[in-house]
């Protein structure tokens, strides 16, 4: 089926465009897909740019840049719903795309939701399929789904052995400081996801004594940002996490939990959240739930890759580079 | 013959009155298969249905995911937590002491309800 190549951003006009480039970086951008099979991101001179896999030029061209690294997510190892009885096939076929790519890129991000019931079977069957990734190294933050009836210990065993806390880490990649954060524990009735106050101050402490020009990549599993927190979809306590991270030129949030691509822009934060590799759910308010979408059979395949894009506010559409290979 | 029968008869309703007091003895201490009729609480795209309940002391509350998603139910002040349910999975529990309950989906906490025990 076709593919569309670009996509159409829109953007908030009653926003200014401080930086005249046609870009409003205090609006509102958002772009959608129901199912991908990952994303890759480059980093070109500090800002990170991601290319959805579904993309023919992702998989044509060579990416150029100084680090490049994919994202994947909910992979929600063991579902077998109608939205999709195979998520081994679909998560191979994740891992087929990425070994297809022409360069190798450093490492995967898995953001969370690795399995759907914390099966340790659900979890050795996800870290089997990885292993056939040509990219070695994963780094993991859990998603809800990983940390069920046991408060996370078994998942803390598995990927955050010698970690702190719930599973928080930070580390370094070739100038860029990538933080893994965790907001799936201790959810309070009525809230949202949850970063907490002992995250929050190794947090600050993290970032203290980082130059202002160290690009910042930080990934966790439900969105930093208000998504639609009618269902939940946002983090209570992101405004501050998102403080200590102001005075750096280039900061990247990377989330899941979702089942759709995002992107947000404001200020010097660009927020992107990563399409399942398992299912797709519904658009915010676009139906009763946020469950699983069930699509007929014949389609799931043919909707992983292919992306919509929405106007969210205003009626000025513009084309970015962000979302595509150019 | 017919004296014997009355007999019987009295020892059988004295039987039965003594199993009736046992059982709700029983039900004040807790026990869940003593108040047949319980209440049945579903739920559906992420919500609890219904969302607000009011029972007797000793009346069984059964829980039961309908959804294609685990979820779990848990009192706010802990007097009750299940495991996850995945779809179908049930989860039951008595209430002894009055008072009211509200709890939520510890994974989609956005989903909250209420059991009121009078």
């Amino acid at each position: 089926m076709a593919q569309k190549t670009t996509d159409e951003i829109t953007f908030d006009q009653d926003h200014s465009d401080q930086n005249h480039d046609g870009i409003d970086r205090r609006g509102f951008l958002k772009c959608m897909a129901w199912a991908g099979t990952g994303a890759l991101c480059v980093i070109q001179g500090g800002v990170l740019k991601s290319y959805s896999l579904s993309n023919p030029f992702a998989m044509k061209r060579h990416a150029r840049g100084e680090l490049s690294f994919i994202q994947i997510s909910d992979s929600h190892m063991g579902f077998n719903k109608p939205a999709n009885p195979d998520v081994v096939a679909t998560l191979k076929a994740a891992v087929d795309k990425i070994n297809a790519l022409p360069v190798v890129p450093e490492f995967m991000l898995h953001t969370g939701d690795i399995s759907h019931l914390s099966k340790s079977e659900e979890f050795d069957n996800v870290d089997q399929i990885l292993k056939s990734a040509r990219p070695q190294k994963v780094f993991f933050v859990p998603g809800e789904h990983d940390v069920l009836n046991d408060d996370g210990k078994q998942y803390r065993e598995r990927y955050a052995k010698n970690i702190k806390g719930d599973g928080w880490y930070s580390f370094d990649m070739k100038g860029v400081h990538f933080i893994g954060l965790v907001n799936v524990m201790n959810l309070k009735p009525g809230g949202l996801g949850t970063l907490g106050s002992e995250q929050m101050e190794w947090l600050e402490k993290d970032v203290k004594h980082l130059s202002k020009s160290t690009p910042v990549v930080v990934f966790a599993h439900i969105p930093l940002w208000a998504v639609y927190p009618e269902w939940g979809w946002g983090t209570a306590d992101s405004a501050q996490a998102l403080a200590y991270l102001k005075r750096f030129g280039s900061v990247t949030v990377l989330n899941g939990h979702i089942h759709q691509t995002m992107q947000k822009v404001e200020g010097n934060v660009t927020f992107h959240t990563a399409t399942s590799t398992a299912f797709p759910q519904p658009k915010p308010g676009a139906a009763p739930s946020p469950g699983p979408m069930k699509v007929p059979a014949e389609q799931l395949r043919a909707l992983l890759g292919v992306t919509d894009v929405n106007y969210v506010r205003g009626h000025h559409p513009l084309a970015v580079t962000d979302s595509t290979l150019e | 013959m017919k004296k014997n029968s009355w007999v019987y008869s009295i020892a059988a309703c004295l039987l039965l009155i003594v199993v009736v007091l046992t059982e709700s003895r029983g039900a004040l201490a807790g026990s869940p298969e003593a108040n047949p009729p319980g209440i049945a609480i579903t739920i559906d795209n992420f919500s609890f249905t219904p969302p607000a309940v009011t029972v007797k002391a000793g009346t069984q509350i059964t829980w039961t995911n309908r959804d294609d998603i685990p979820h779990t139910v848990v009192s706010s002040d802990n007097a009750f937590k299940s495991k996850a349910l995945d779809t179908d999975d049930k989860f039951s529990f008595t209430p002894t002491k009055p008072g009211t309950y509200n709890y939520f989906c510890s994974l989609h906490p956005k989903m909250t309800a209420r059991v009121v025990v009078e």
